[in-house]
């Protein structure tokens, strides 16, 4: 890890380049609803069924404290202060100290321009620094080269792929699985 | 004496020692408990409060305890011998992010005092919250007059880390609280 983010996990554990880590309240569902029923979005996620504003707001109770179990943030970009999109650290074993990330960026604006890989390594970096996790993974679509190439940058390895396991828009896809362990972070 | 060695489990009984083995506790132990958490003698050794417990306190405490986890993972401690619960035997106050436990032991059948069982179960335990649960550290608190108490915790690897003067009143004085400490790769086996 490079000295200037030594330096910045001590002030700004949950700041990076572009974007900060925040909790988020209720008062963010509106936006995150629109984003959850938004195909651009939804086409990489599992999710395939419309969600109501009742289903948005109880799973977003469930996300307004983060802490070990379950370290769902917002995405904020510094300059503007603008929400842009969730990533978190979810399902975390205490003793085999992992966790499986997932991060969307919704805002379509906001796509392809860094945001979501400084959000990967503020995380990650958290998840190591203040979580003492040892490994990080995750699931990537394979019709999602563009995630799966920003996952690489930060330091993740593909570990396996699990055949034809999805079915969306009328077709079998793989989902890659990736892990990062500790100390395989990479900035730059 | 040798340091334990991360060496493979030999036998699949990660909550067995040599002289006791350490199960969930179950609600048909509330009479045993009852017993030995209102007798003062017991209580002395454990650091609990002075007053009286009732038959729901209990109660609720197994109810509480009873399904062992990474936050809480309390045992009842059984001596191999003869199959008898002897006493309990818990990691609490787990911090996933520190890997940290607090531990309580109390050997409530006092028949079986000075005979290694509270060494045993102590252990079992630690090695079970290292090489099962994945602990860094494992803390614990004894009055200072509780000298075999901490006698059994020194021999197994803990080091005596701080005094908290005047930590606790009981019996009519105040008593030193003794903070102890073992980190992984301390244990001391035998």
């Amino acid at each position: 890890m490079a000295l200037m983010e030594r330096e910045l996990i001590r002030e700004r554990p949950l700041e990076g380049r572009l974007v900060r880590l925040r909790a988020r309240d209720l008062a963010d569902e509106p936006l995150l609803w629109k984003w959850i029923n938004d195909p651009e979005v939804t086409q990489n996620l599992m999710a395939r069924y419309p969600y109501s504003h009742a289903a948005e707001t109880e799973w977003l109770k469930t996300q307004t404290a983060p802490g070990y179990g379950e370290a769902g943030l917002g995405i904020e970009t510094l300059v503007e202060g603008r929400l842009i999109g969730n990533i978190g650290l979810h399902r975390a074993s205490a003793e085999d100290r992992r966790a499986t990330l997932g991060i969307m960026i919704g805002e379509g604006d906001f796509r392809d321009r860094g945001y979501g890989t400084d959000a990967m390594r503020t995380l990650c970096r958290f998840g190591f620094a203040m979580m003492n996790m040892r490994r990080i993974e995750l699931d990537v679509l394979a019709t999602n080269p563009r995630a799966f190439h920003v996952y690489e940058k930060v330091g993740f390895q593909l570990e396996g792929t699990r055949r034809e396991a999805l079915w969306k828009f009328g077709r079998w896809i793989d989902i890659h699985m990736m892990g990062l362990h500790e100390g395989e972070l990479r900035w730059d | 004496m040798v340091i334990a060695e991360r060496k493979p489990w030999t036998e699949l009984r990660p909550l067995e020692g040599r002289m006791v083995r350490l199960r969930a506790l179950e609600p048909e132990d509330e009479p045993r408990l009852y017993e030995w958490f209102n007798d003062q003698e017991v209580i002395a050794t454990a650091g609990g409060s002075g007053y009286a417990k009732s038959h729901a306190q209990e109660r609720e405490w197994i109810e509480k305890a009873k399904n062992p986890n990474f936050e809480r993972a309390e045992f009842g401690v059984v001596a191999l011998v003869d199959g008898e619960l002897i006493g309990t035997i818990g990691l609490r106050m787990t911090s996933p992010e520190n890997r940290g436990a607090n531990l309580g032991l109390t050997v409530g059948d006092k028949s079986r005092w000075n005979q290694g069982y509270g060494t045993d179960a102590m252990r079992v335990i630690c090695r079970f919250g290292f090489e099962q649960m994945n602990l860094h550290r494992i803390e614990l608190s004894a009055y200072a007059d509780n000298r075999a108490g901490i006698r059994v915790y020194e021999k197994v690897g803990f080091k005596i880390e701080g005094t908290l003067r005047s930590h606790a009143f009981y019996g009519g004085r105040y008593l030193d609280g003794i903070v102890m400490g073992l980190l992984e790769d301390e244990l001391i086996l035998d």
